[in-house]
């Protein structure tokens, strides 16, 4: 806990990690309290407000319905941010959890496990979503469990590589020697020492959690309408592109921004969790 | 002063900007080194004797918070030129010589590039042939066959041929002044001689100014003309080399010396100096002398008067204000080892350590592994209550055969515990035998509390003792190892070099175990705390009778810590005797060559030297003959090469393998003359 305290401390007086962190947490407070807040219905129409520009009352816009586009991304915000979030995690600790076993165990059974997940690697991420997708049917906690397994490849390689260099020094050994069993040598003595660099790649992969999350929803293979899912937002207005540009712009800011201040936080942890710059 | 001033500073400060405040680095340092001479720095780790360098360097590490002084190079004040003005004056006026050559060389480029870079960078004379100018330099360093030499990647070199290529480099523009950062730190006690003979062969031949930097006082001892203690950002005391190691006017000097083994301690029967003390204030007030803390001489009245700053006093410059008192010095104690018993705890018979690992790929083609034979067919044993040092360079096996006997690693040959052969490393051996690593830093989880670190080694070896009492057992522990109770809660990075030591040396005593074996541990340690950590070593064994297998490559503190030494040379124990006897004919070549090459600021010893030459030889193949032959410089001839060499028993506790017949080695000239 103390630490977590000094992490934020130290966090905030860096420039970018100051701006993430406070981005982020207004994001999540949106995802909370989203709905709450929204002025309108998300879901009602008004026939007389269709594609109207931002006003007073309809802050960004309305669409082709009349729906109230800020009322959309508040209440929107808790499935694009959360979801995205969630498959992170998932790919953050399978990916993780492999990385570290497979490090650690070395041998056959890591050239095994290596060789397989560069095979995963060889496929584009998204169409590897598209895949599983294909299989689970086409829902948002699905995507969100295909988008987790299509990132845990590349964490697993990360956390692997940093297991290796752990993996050597002499605390580890005197673990060993001191006839320490793996378990406690996996997650007392190198999960902690190899933890900051995956919560670097983690907050990264947040943004790309949601621009994948947006186009599967764009694909038609997330979240269904009439969800306010931001990338399905995207995808649906885009036949209306022509007639008002507010149904496109509103849910691509706020996923543009949402982007921003994950790779900010990212860039401030990398700097903060870095030991040499603790004192 | 006649000669010509090359380095000239004049009361230079320098303070770094950092989170919790400027903190001062130097403080009014004045130094000046005329043409031709070598001015030697030394001081402790965290003395800013680099950071000096690299202000002459213009190059600092951190953030400047206020700067004053000047620091003059041939009449040019360095701290008012620009940018551009410096790039063309470092390498070509300045150059500087670091502490790791491995990581000084680009591994992409050949050695001759690198030197050829540097003389194009500054070239002058456009008529110049560089290819011919690398050659020279590459002669000039003693490096054999230049052309050959100079088309070489770093990797393909040993370590002391990467150190001369930077020293060519540095010398290679004619420089006014040339920076050693710890030039021999990094290289083995053999090596590093052979690195001091070429920087003094050098010195004469080229005449630069040097400025030296070193913790290891031997080392400065050998090259310098005149030496500058530094302590906390001040100098001291400057002085002539041979004035300062035998009448040090200095507190501080006086007490770095008295921590510093010696060759002549056995025979004068001299103890050690303990003097741990805290670091000096870096920030806040300024004191007016900043060893005050710890001065065995301070009086407010005199000390705290004004500034002290460095003032000539008879002989040499002195930054002391009560330096003509004299204190009764408090004289270390006198070192008593107590002796082992006779019961064997723990022997090793026949031991071999493989390295290297068949892939499948290897297995599957038939190929036979490329293994590295890192310990072979070593026989050794260790009483209760005994301090065994196994002595050798970097690569000769000492740290695998280490590891191998705490289960680290895969090894044939008979274990015996107790007089029980051991047939697998199970955790009452793992308890009976524990291990100290040489680097704490690495050693101690970085994010484990000293709680936690230690309540494991309790947990696991000792289960009589139950979760509510292990707080006290850890209070017990810390107090054993001279730490206050309240560290537990803290991190390894909250502790200093010393202290973290103490913090795996009370982990190891956790288990209450029959044999530690300590792995270089007072390596990367100053001096005091090398002195400190061998006292409380020596304190354990005298309270748990434990036996230790102390592994240092540092043969000037064997006199204090070992009854005897078993000396390592490619995998091979080589020599056995006991360290009462050090100063004694025989030797085995190679002992006589490690010995004579640890230098020591020792002015009652006179030290022959014996250098080493010649290349190691593969280790992935058994040798027929003596492991040493390669590089002996007593070697009898094929029969050297052709034959193992047979043990042969000089004394009870004395043995050595050599072709060489014992009566013969005995007529060799002593190593050490003492006056």
């Amino acid at each position: 806990m103390l630490s977590t305290m000094k992490t934020l401390r130290a966090l905030m007086r860096s420039p970018q990690g100051a701006v993430g962190i406070v981005l982020v947490t207004l994001l999540l407070l949106i995802s909370i309290f989203g709905p709450l807040l929204a002025p309108q219905d998300p879901e009602s129409f008004n026939f007389g407000a269709r594609f109207s520009p931002p006003s007073a009352e309809f802050l960004f816009g309305t669409d082709w319905f009349g729906r109230d586009l800020f009322s959309r991304i508040l209440v929107g915000a808790r499935s694009t941010v959360l979801l995205a979030i969630l498959a992170t995690v998932i790919g953050t600790a399978s990916g993780a959890l492999i990385g570290i076993f497979s490090g650690f165990v070395g041998g056959w059974v890591d050239e095994l496990i290596m060789r397989t997940i560069d095979a995963i690697m060889a496929i584009p991420g998204l169409l590897l979503a598209l895949m599983i997708l294909t299989v689970l049917g086409s829902s948002s906690l699905n995507a969100v469990i295909a988008i987790g397994i299509a990132f845990a490849p590349g964490m697993a390689r990360i956390s692997r590589s940093t297991t290796l260099a752990v993996r050597e020094l002499d605390y580890v050994s005197a673990a060993r020697a001191r006839g320490e069993s793996k378990l406690w040598i996996i997650f007392a003595e190198i999960l902690p020492n190899m933890v900051a660099p995956v919560i670097v790649e983690a907050t990264i992969r947040v943004a790309f959690a949601i621009m994948t999350l947006a186009t599967l929803s764009f694909l038609g293979l997330g979240a269904q309408p009439p969800s306010p899912e931001w990338g399905l937002m995207i995808a649906e207005a885009r036949e209306h592109m022509f007639r008002s540009p507010w149904p496109i712009l509103a849910p691509g800011i706020s996923i543009a921004l949402v982007a921003i201040a994950f790779n900010l936080l990212g860039d401030g942890l990398r700097d903060v969790l870095n030991p040499h710059s603790q004192e | 002063m006649t000669q010509t001033t090359v380095l000239d500073i004049k009361d230079y400060s320098l303070s770094y900007q950092t989170q919790a405040g400027p903190i001062r680095i130097l403080e009014n340092i004045n130094l000046q080194i005329a043409k031709g001479e070598v001015l030697g720095l030394v001081g402790e780790s965290g003395s800013a004797k680099s950071s000096l360098a690299y202000a002459v360097m213009r190059d600092s590490p951190g953030q400047i918070a206020s700067e004053s002084g000047s620091i003059m190079l041939q009449g040019e004040d360095l701290t008012q030129l620009a940018d551009q003005d410096l790039t063309r004056r470092r390498g070509k006026q300045i150059s500087m010589v670091f502490q790791n050559a491995a990581t000084a060389l680009d591994p992409t480029q050949s050695l001759g590039a690198h030197l050829a870079e540097t003389l194009r960078a500054h070239q002058t004379d456009s008529t110049l042939d560089i290819q011919k100018r690398v050659y020279e330099l590459f002669e000039l360093v003693g490096l054999p066959d230049p052309e050959l030499m100079a088309k070489k990647y770093p990797h393909e070199v040993s370590g002391g041929e990467k150190q001369r290529v930077v020293l060519a480099m540095a010398v290679s523009c004619d420089p006014d002044l040339i920076l050693f950062d710890e030039p021999t730190s990094a290289l083995d006690a053999t090596t590093a001689v052979g690195m001091l003979d070429l920087f003094a062969q050098m010195q004469k031949k080229i005449g630069v100014a040097g400025l030296f930097i070193s913790h290891d006082l031997g080392v400065v001892a050998e090259v310098a003309d005149r030496v500058a203690v530094i302590y906390g950002g001040r100098v001291v005391e400057v002085a002539k080399v041979d004035d300062l190691f035998a009448n040090p006017k200095h507190p501080y000097t006086q007490s770095l010396l008295a921590s510093l083994p010696r060759p002549s301690d056995t025979r004068s029967k001299r103890g050690l100096k303990i003097d741990e003390g805290t670091p000096p204030p870096r920030r806040g007030d300024v004191p007016s002398c900043n060893f005050s803390h710890r001065c065995p001489k301070h009086d407010a009245s005199v000390c705290e008067q004004s500034r002290v700053l460095l003032q000539p006093h008879e002989d040499r410059l002195l930054a002391c204000a009560r330096a003509d008192v004299v204190v009764g010095e408090t004289s270390a104690s006198p070192s008593l080892i107590v002796p082992a018993t006779a019961d064997v705890v723990l022997e090793v018979k026949n031991l071999t350590v493989k390295l290297g690992r068949t892939s499948m790929l290897d297995q599957m083609l038939n190929k036979t592994p490329v293994q590295v034979h890192a310990v072979n067919n070593v026989d050794l044993q260790i009483h209760r209550g005994e301090t065994v040092s196994l002595v050798g360079e970097s690569g000769c096996g000492k740290s695998s055969l280490a590891r191998a006997l705490v289960g680290l690693g895969p090894f044939e040959g008979e274990l015996l515990l107790n007089g029980r052969s051991v047939e697998t490393l199970d955790a009452a051996y793992r308890a009976d035998v524990q291990i100290i690593f040489q680097n704490p830093d690495s050693s101690l989880n970085p994010r484990h509390t000293l709680e936690t670190i230690l309540s494991r080694a309790i947990k696991l070896y000792r289960p009589e003792i139950s979760a509510a009492e292990r707080g006290a057992e850890i209070r017990k522990l810390l107090e054993k190892v001279r730490l206050p109770a309240h560290y537990s809660s803290r991190y390894p990075h909250q502790l200093s070099g010393g202290e973290k030591q103490r913090v795996a040396i009370a982990r190891a005593i956790a288990a209450q175990p029959k044999v530690i074996i300590c792995d270089e541990i007072t390596s990367g340690l100053d001096a005091a705390v090398q002195a400190s950590i061998v006292a409380l070593l020596r304190q354990v064994q005298q309270d748990t009778d434990v036996a230790l297998l102390f592994i240092t490559h540092d043969l000037a503190i064997l006199r204090h810590i070992a009854h005897r030494t078993a000396v390592m040379y490619l995998g091979e124990i080589v020599e056995t005797r006991s360290v009462d006897g050090l100063d004694q004919r025989p030797y085995h070549p190679y002992t006589e060559a490690l010995l004579s090459s640890a230098s020591s600021p020792d002015p009652q010893t006179q030290t022959r030297r014996v250098r080493l030459t010649g290349s190691l030889p593969v280790r992935t193949a058994r040798l027929s003959g003596c492991g040493f032959e390669s590089r002996c410089p007593r070697r009898i001839g094929n029969i050297c090469n052709e034959q193992p060499a047979p043990l042969r028993q000089v004394a009870q506790s004395h043995a050595l393998k050599c072709h060489h017949e014992t009566a013969e080695l005995a007529k060799v000239e002593p190593v050490w003359k003492f006056t």
